[in-house]
């Protein structure tokens, strides 16, 4: 069996002065994506830059490409650090800053200019070699970054929210350019991002961040599917959260009057979550609903509906948006109901 | 309107010019004039005597302007080799920490020219630098470390040393990063270290009279003693020869920041 291109076991990293992250372990496999979320102040940078070397962490086993990093300098981990904006080096050259990593390994001129050039096309920025930083655009100097970092193929990729910074036609760019310069080269890539959706389409693994640990790493339909825990739950933004109690197996009674689920927690206090998608509106529903909202975004339009006190986030689909104040007949998916016991 | 200046402005800043402009035309005048005195507005006669003799290499104005270029130059490269660190690690350094360094840093600044004299004085005479141009070199550099090391403070307190780790993730080593990110960021602020450092011991008279103990003559040393000797045609030549590598500096330390950022985009 292959070793992971990067294996952490048992990190602890501090914030400063304060505890920090706690026992932190996960391994990437080379070509694979692993993206990690969380909450704002969370550690994800903290997490990174330990990695890199480049803040103080300790680790039971911290390996890249199946050798012990932790004693190391970051230059010699074999691990390349992107920081959130991309900060190109403003004296040289594209060219200079893309060859930058080739220099300081002291690597033969002429085959230095080749792969500089081939890191430049897989970044479609080829003739920019001669231009000056300060001339770049937001997006080209993300793409000039990215080709910096992968023209030493290092074993594991870090990005630190490489897309936040971006407006959503540049975030396309990049993430395709990413995607593509992995894909070729096939370092590890650990990559943080906010945008769950994102998290989703890019990430092989995703790891959410809570807390100080890691409260879950799975695949994306897994974790979507059945997060862990009612935080990471929470974290997911299901908003549709009703409190009640598992009466016996299968039966989930709060006030919303008894609901069928499929998977329960043994009986006692429980939290229901379920997103918008599990509710619909329909002609013969188990339970009546009083419309109070409607709330459209660029994807979805959602209905926010009364059942009795209870407010519900419905999602519309296809159908025809109900009026406002009217009264509709909803059900419920069982398989869609998530129970936790309470916190 | 903004770049549209002011008739009050225009005027102030001819005031300006001339204020510092008037007295180097005067000391034209009188390095090239002869029997020149009171009321009469013009000299008498021009020679051009005290320049034919300073450019010829003679006489003490060219040896005396050699041991200056020498000291200041040196003067110069050691503020910017301690200042720099210095300066860094103040500009790291919070809190009280941070007022304390800053403070013993600032020391030499903050005394009086005469108490920071008489203190090195005894300290160098006690280790056999007194009267050397070693000696002298070592005083020039205390209050040169002193204002560069503050000049380097504000410069590492705007240094996005994020540059420098991303180099060092790239896989540069420490001294690599120095090398080929840091230094070439500095080029700039360096270049006008070190123009700070040399005009601080290009002009400096005390420290040069008590340490050297008149065995290391200076540029102003000699044009003081000049003036003293009532040598005044000599004396503005002197003070004239005195004002140029100071330009010379500021010029090549303007030129040096062409093209240079000192913070990373």
């Amino acid at each position: 069996m292959t070793a992971a291109a990067l294996l952490i076991e048992g990190l602890s990293a501090p914030f400063g002065s304060a505890p920090g992250l706690e026992d932190l372990s996960f391994e990437v496999r080379s070509g694979e994506r692993f993206v990690l979320v969380g909450a704002s102040g969370a550690g994800k940078t903290t997490l990174l830059r330990a990695i890199a070397g480049l803040a103080p962490g300790t680790a039971r086993r911290m390996e890249v490409a199946g050798h012990d990093v932790a004693p190391l300098p970051p230059e010699r981990r074999d691990v390349v650090y992107l920081q959130q904006t991309p900060l190109l080096f403003p004296h040289l050259t594209v060219g200079g800053n893309v060859g930058f990593p080739l220099r300081v390994r002291k690597v033969a001129r002429a085959e230095a200019a080749e792969r500089v050039q081939q890191a430049l096309s897989a970044v479609h920025l080829e003739s920019f070699a001669d231009r000056m930083p300060r001339t770049l655009s937001g997006g080209q100097r993300h793409r000039v970054a990215l080709a910096r970092a992968i023209v030493a193929r290092p074993a594991v990729l870090l990005l630190d929210e490489p897309f936040a910074s971006l407006d959503p036609s540049l975030r396309q760019e990049v993430r395709e350019a990413v995607i593509a310069i992995q894909r070729e080269y096939g370092p590890a890539l650990v990559l943080v991002t906010h945008d769950l959706d994102e998290a989703g389409l890019l990430g092989d693994q995703v790891g959410v961040l809570l807390g100080r640990r890691l409260a879950q790493v799975d695949r994306p339909a897994q974790l979507f599917g059945k997060p862990a825990s009612l935080e990471v739950a929470r974290f997911l933004g299901i908003p549709n959260e009703v409190p009640g109690r598992v009466a016996e197996p299968g039966c989930f009674q709060s006030a919303l009057g008894a609901l069928r689920v499929s998977r329960t927690i043994p009986a006692g206090p429980a939290i229901a979550l379920f997103r918008p998608e599990a509710v619909r509106i329909t002609e013969r529903g188990s339970m009546s609903a009083a419309v109070v909202e409607l709330r459209h975004r660029v994807h979805q339009t959602t209905a926010i509906v009364d059942v009795g006190g209870t407010r519900l986030e419905v999602a519309l689909g296809g159908t025809r948006p109900p009026a406002v104040r009217s009264l509709v007949q909803l059900t419920i998916d069982p398989d869609q109901i998530m129970t936790f016991p309470p916190p | 309107m903004s770049g549209v200046l002011s008739a009050g402005r225009i005027a102030g800043l001819l005031g300006l010019g001339l204020s510092a402009l008037l007295p180097m035309v005067l000391l034209a005048i009188w390095s090239v004039g002869d029997r020149w005195f009171y009321p009469a507005l013009w000299p008498s006669r021009l020679t051009a005597e005290s320049w034919r003799t300073l450019l010829s290499g003679e006489g003490r104005l060219w040896a005396a302007g050699a041991t200056s270029m020498l000291l200041a130059a040196g003067t110069g490269a050691i503020a910017c080799i301690v200042a720099l660190p210095v300066g860094r690690a103040l500009a790291r350094l919070d809190g009280w920490r941070g007022h304390l360094g800053a403070a013993m840093t600032f020391l030499p600044v903050a005394a009086p020219p005469v108490a920071l004299a008489t203190g090195l004085q005894f300290s160098f005479l006690s280790l056999g630098l007194g009267g050397r141009p070693i000696g002298v070199l070592l005083a020039h550099a205390v209050p040169a470390v002193a204002y560069v090391s503050l000049y380097f403070t504000g410069v590492f307190t705007g240094f996005d040393t994020r540059v420098e780790e991303e180099a060092r993730s790239l896989g540069a080593s420490a001294g690599q990063t120095f090398r080929f990110i840091t230094l070439p960021l500095l080029r700039r602020p360096l270049a006008e270290g070190f123009a700070l450092g040399f005009l601080i011991s290009w002009a400096q008279m005390p420290l040069t009279l008590l340490i050297g103990g008149g065995a290391v003559r200076t540029l102003p040393i000699e044009v003081f003693a000049f003036v003293e000797a009532g040598q005044d045609r000599i004396a503005a030549t002197g003070a004239l020869v005195l004002l140029v590598p100071a330009l010379v500096a500021l010029a090549a330390a303007r030129l040096a920041a062409r093209g240079t950022e000192v913070a990373a985009l």
